[in-house]
């Protein structure tokens, strides 16, 4: 392969890198106009009365709306993508601190913020649910009462009349006589807070309806298809004029997967009289009122013999899904489906429960379920293979997903490279080997994780891609998924150039604009090598069948016997038997002057082949998802044994993603994904206290720094995706889910205790020291 | 963020009566980078914000031979780090300086305006209360000169008074040189605010200790300094000092920490600090002695 498995730059680097890539914020459409919202500051309240009279007064103000004046009307319909229960603006009542009640459009931005001032509401304030577990009480008060009449996709299981609204069920063999065959029951329990995604854009959106009545938005948004689909609906406007731009994303990890801030502003368009409108998101908005990542509590029982095979599993996960949670109900499929881990286990009972409460939103975050889970299922792992005096590594090999094994819902693996990855981590960090520590108050440790991941969408999404050639032999390639920094506008353009065989610096990807670009499902699960690239592979096959079939008329031999190479079509037999394919660009010209074809434009679509639904009861089936992708982390640690403090020296990882495409990107993106989850084990939660989010800036909510990055080492390990484009599976979330755990590990490795909570903040861990020298 | 006057004064003087003139509604806007996240937060909302910037001498790093070193209002924590003669001198101030924000903060905010914050968890203040640094005010009655710890009077409240510029901060020379650590305990290493932070050091002779974010204000462990005279550093001592810090200091629960933590911290503090300073001399003892 010439271009496919090599290093190219960024596509979009130089734009990027200079600065001058226009973002939403950038844009400045004539005479647009500011949004500002009035925010709940209550966590459940009923609306008494909203008085927007003086803020209509304030001069500069031209439209004021609340949810409320729209009730029964076109804008506050239940939207959501597998279950809708969002409105974009509170209706009846507020649920989260936080939620917008109003707003205001206005001349400047200041004018706006003065105006949502100056809207009065009064609330009677009503009981919250702060608590996932208590909100599962029979008595605890209703956050959606009217749950029994919302619409959800019917792999979803809602309990009216509670706050449930998904309950999925994975029922596999028989749980009770694994635990009677086993050797020892261990139980734990975890806890995993909510956490937010600070990509460093923040959310921003502009909503403009011309004259005819056509609505157009442009997003910071992942999924362009999937918003216009939300809106469509809310809003009753057919997709024919309704069109989505997302011009370019300054980091998303999921919180710009679903629609949030789109449907506040096109209720002020449809007043502006044409003009725009525009509404950026705070840092602080953006911590508390787009999407977080949902908290978790977890218990798992689990059954061993004494060689370390595990014969049964029992988990009850709770999930803290938030205010609404169209989105986040799949993310606890997700989380319910994978709850073994990477292992073979014959019998598995999980529960996994998303509960509604007056929290922040909880959404798709980088992971989609797998950090949550498996920071308790691989530190279960460790705390088995200690009781049992077993080694870390051995346990793993002998639970692991093989070729040959069946997953948690009961597929037939017929290949499985974690082993493999396992492997490669083991030798190249010498995992067993103790190092020394730098200083007597410090202490090191080692520790490990295997992760895996499916992505996570319905069995038929769709994907599609255009490509046109250029009279000059260069080409257009049209798609809809988006880059947010991942990178996928550089492969999908190298994928492209692979089948065409011209160079990438000859094909120019458009991306992001509903009336442009063709479908795609949504840019997430990690899935647009894969989905994307599948479409783009065969757009371009099918502008090669189409350049063979004329330059078989012209060059003389059958289509059998020719191939593209370098911007030629070229007979295989007499390679010096060539015609550019620019000549061809706009269709082929006969000897007579007649022409035949027109230009060469190629179509390619992909669906994910047979992936079919479960069973409902027992969440088992032959084909459930595309593939998994399995891998594993290594990290080493040292702590400071006097103040708990962590940091993390060395990470060494190791994935196989079927084909590496490009290794420059896909290293960083698995840097990225290791430093987000360093992140996330040792820095990131949401203190939410009463519903109120208490560190909702960098100021005290701490990412990692240039300062906190280990040494990474990174590897790959290539068995082909059979139907992956050239062999590629997905890399893009899976690479951050295990170092959370691994940390963890490596913490008992060092110090000898277990932190069952994240973050490992040096204040937890300096308590579990005390108290373990006590 | 508010509407409001501005104003650029040349001179100390112009300053001085403008702010007389706006009394509580005018603020003085200097690095700005801890007025300007207020302002937007609408915690403070000024009528009037007057650049000292325009004024010249307030740049200055000056030095008055065997007396002191003074460090104009405006010397922003870059210029200070790069000064040699401070680094030279007071290393733990510079090591403070250095674990304030982060480099492109630094650019901007100055030490003064560390002060004039009056966090209790200022990084610089704790070097500055070993030292006896005093504030240099500038007012309509002349020049006065205060002890940093007392004009730091409360939670973001000082001794300054209407119409008043502190101009400078000005640190005692002392014959021998300064020997002691800086210490900042923070959730991630670097951009981030103090936990705990504290300095212990050897000054004149006797050693002393300061410490931040356990009261109200950052405070001189005076009980601990009073145990530790003349007494030799050995680890009972260092043990009883760890103790007794307990009584010197207030520290209270919040997001970045509770009490408990800030407790033991300000105790390691202590510990670190006087080890270091153990550690040090013997050095020092190793070297005299060759």
């Amino acid at each position: 392969m010439k271009y496919v498995g090599e290093s190219f730059k960024r596509v979009d680097g130089v734009k990027k890198a200079t600065g001058t890539l226009k973002y939403v914020d950038d844009l400045k459409p004539t005479r647009f106009l500011h949004a500002s919202v009035k925010r709940s500051p209550h966590a459940h309240a009923r609306i008494l009365n909203i008085n927007v009279n003086e803020a209509k007064k304030l001069k500069g103000v031209k439209a004021v709306i609340t949810g409320r004046e729209f009730s029964g009307a076109k804008c506050c319909k239940r939207v959501g993508l597998y279950l809708e229960d969002k409105t974009f603006l509170a209706v009846e009542k507020v649920i989260y601190v936080g939620e917008a009640v109003a707003a205001v459009a206005a001349e400047t931005k200041e004018i706006a913020d003065e105006a949502v001032k100056l809207i009065e509401v009064e609330y009677e304030i009503l009981p919250k649910v702060i608590n996932a577990r208590k909100a599962l009480d029979k008595d605890a008060p209703l956050v959606h009462p009217n749950l029994a009449n919302y619409k959800y996709a019917p792999i979803f299981f809602p309990e009216p009349n509670t706050n449930i609204s998904n309950h999925f069920k994975l029922r596999k063999g028989d749980v009770e006589k694994g635990f009677e065959e086993a050797d020892l029951i261990v139980e734990n329990e975890f806890f995993v807070p909510h956490i937010q995604h600070a990509p460093i854009e923040n959310h921003s959106a502009i909503a403009q309806i011309d004259a005819d009545g056509a609505l157009t938005v442009w997003a910071s948004c992942q999924s362009p298809y999937a918003v216009r689909q939300a809106l469509s609906v809310a809003f009753d406007i057919p997709l024919n004029k309704l069109r989505v731009i997302s011009p370019a994303i300054g980091g998303g990890f999921g919180s710009k997967a679903g629609t949030t801030l789109e449907g506040i502003i096109i209720p002020l368009a449809m007043r502006t009289n044409g003009r725009a409108v525009k509404l950026t998101y705070s840092r602080e908005d953006e911590f508390v009122s787009s999407f977080v990542r949902q908290a978790l509590f977890a218990k798992m029982k689990t059954g061993v013999r004494k060689d370390g095979k595990i014969l049964a599993m029992k988990n009850e996960f709770i999930w803290d899904g938030g205010a609404f949670t169209e989105y986040g109900v799949n993310i606890v499929k997700a989380g319910g489906y994978a709850s073994t881990g990477p292992y073979e286990v014959g019998n598995v009972w999980t529960d996994s429960i998303c509960a509604y409460t007056n929290h922040p939103v909880g959404g798709p975050y980088r992971g989609f379920g797998m950090s949550e889970i498996q920071f308790g299922i691989e530190q279960n792992l460790d705390i088995i293979a200690d009781k049992l005096g077993i080694d870390k590594i051995e346990i793993r090999r002998t639970n692991a997903l093989k070729a040959g094994s069946y997953t948690s819902m009961g597929e037939k693996l017929d290949m499985c490279g974690l082993i493999d990855c396992l492997d490669v981590v083991v030798n190249e960090m010498d995992f067993n080997k103790k190092e020394k520590s730098s200083s007597p108050n410090k202490a090191r440790g080692k520790g490990l994780a295997c992760v895996f991941k499916a992505p996570s969408m319905p069995t038929n999404v769709a994907s599609s891609a255009i490509i046109k050639l250029n009279e000059d032999g260069t080409a257009h390639l049209l798609v809809t998924a988006q880059d947010m920094g991942q990178g996928s506008d550089t492969v999908l353009t190298q994928i492209a150039a692979e089948v065409l065989s011209i160079h990438p610096d000859k094909i120019t990807i458009k991306t992001g604009d509903t009336d442009h670009t063709p479908y795609e499902w949504q840019t997430v699960a990690s899935r647009t090598t894969y989905c994307a690239g599948n479409s783009v592979k065969s757009a371009c096959e099918d502008v090669k069948k189409q350049l063979l079939e004329l330059a078989q008329i012209k060059i003389g031999m059958y289509k059998r016997d020719l191939e593209l190479r370098d911007g030629y079509v070229v007979s295989k037999i007499y390679p010096d038997k060539k015609l550019p394919i620019s000549e061809l660009a706009l269709g082929l010209t006969l000897e007579d002057g007649s022409g035949i074809h027109g230009p060469i434009i190629g179509r390619g679509v992909f669906i994910p082949p047979n992936i079919r639904n479960v069973d409902k009861e027992t969440g088992l089936g032959e084909k459930p998802v595309v593939f998994w992708t399995f891998g594993s982390q290594g990290v080493e640690i040292e702590v400071d044994i006097e103040t708990g403090q962590i940091r993390v020296l060395e990470v060494v990882s190791c994935f196989d993603v079927g084909k590496v495409v490009n290794p420059q990107l896909i290293e960083g993106q698995v840097e990225g994904g290791i430093v987000q989850g360093i992140g996330s084990a040792l820095f990131e939660e949401l203190i939410i206290e009463g519903g109120e989010v208490k560190n909702k800036s960098f100021v005290d909510y701490k990412i990692p720094t240039a300062d906190d990055m280990p040494k990474m080492t990174i590897r790959f390990v290539e068995n082909p995706e059979e139907t992956g484009p050239f062999g590629a599976r997905a890399i893009a979330e899976v690479c951050m889910v295990a170092a959370a755990p691994a940390i963890a590990n490596a913490l008992y490795d060092a110090v000898g205790i277990r932190i069952n909570t994240m973050p490992l903040t040096a204040e937890r861990v300096l308590k579990a020291i005390k108290e373990k020298n006590k | 963020m508010k509407e409001f006057e501005y104003y650029k004064p040349s001179t100390l003087n112009e300053a001085s009566e403008i702010l007389s003139k706006y009394k509580e509604e005018a603020c003085i806007f200097n690095g700005g980078t801890d007025l300007i996240v207020r302002m937007r937060d609408e915690m403070t909302k000024p009528k009037v914000v007057v650049n000292i910037k325009e004024i010249e001498k307030l740049h200055e790093i000056s030095y008055e031979k065997e007396k002191w070193i003074s460090i104009g209002a405006c010397v922003t924590l870059n210029e200070l780090s790069k000064c040699k003669m401070i680094s030279e001198k007071y290393k733990i101030l510079t090591d403070a300086i250095h674990n304030i924000g982060s480099i492109q903060l630094r650019n901007l905010a100055t030490m003064i305006g560390n002060i004039c914050n009056a966090s209790p968890l200022a990084d610089s203040a704790t070097p500055l209360l070993v030292l006896d640094a005093k504030a240099v005010i500038f007012g309509a009655d002349g020049v006065r000169k205060v002890l940093v710890k007392e004009f730091i009077a409360g939670v973001r409240r000082t001794d300054l008074k209407i119409g008043e510029i502190v101009v400078a901060i000005e640190v005692p020379i002392y014959e021998k040189s300064i020997v002691g650590s800086f210490h900042k305990i923070s959730r991630r290493k670097m951009v981030d605010l103090s936990t705990v932070c504290g300095t212990v050091a050897k000054v004149n002779g006797e050693i002393r200790i300061a410490l931040g974010a356990v009261s109200p204000t950052p405070v001189r462990a005076l009980r601990t300094e009073e145990y530790l005279k003349g007494k030799i550093l050995e680890a009972e001592i260092i043990k009883g000092a760890e103790e007794k810090v307990v009584e010197d200091i207030s520290p209270i629960t919040d997001i970045r920490a509770s009490k408990e933590y800030r407790i033991d911290m300000a105790k390691l503090i202590v510990k670190r600090g006087l080890m270091h300073l153990r550690d040090s001399e013997l050095k020092w003892g190793e070297q005299s002695e060759a």
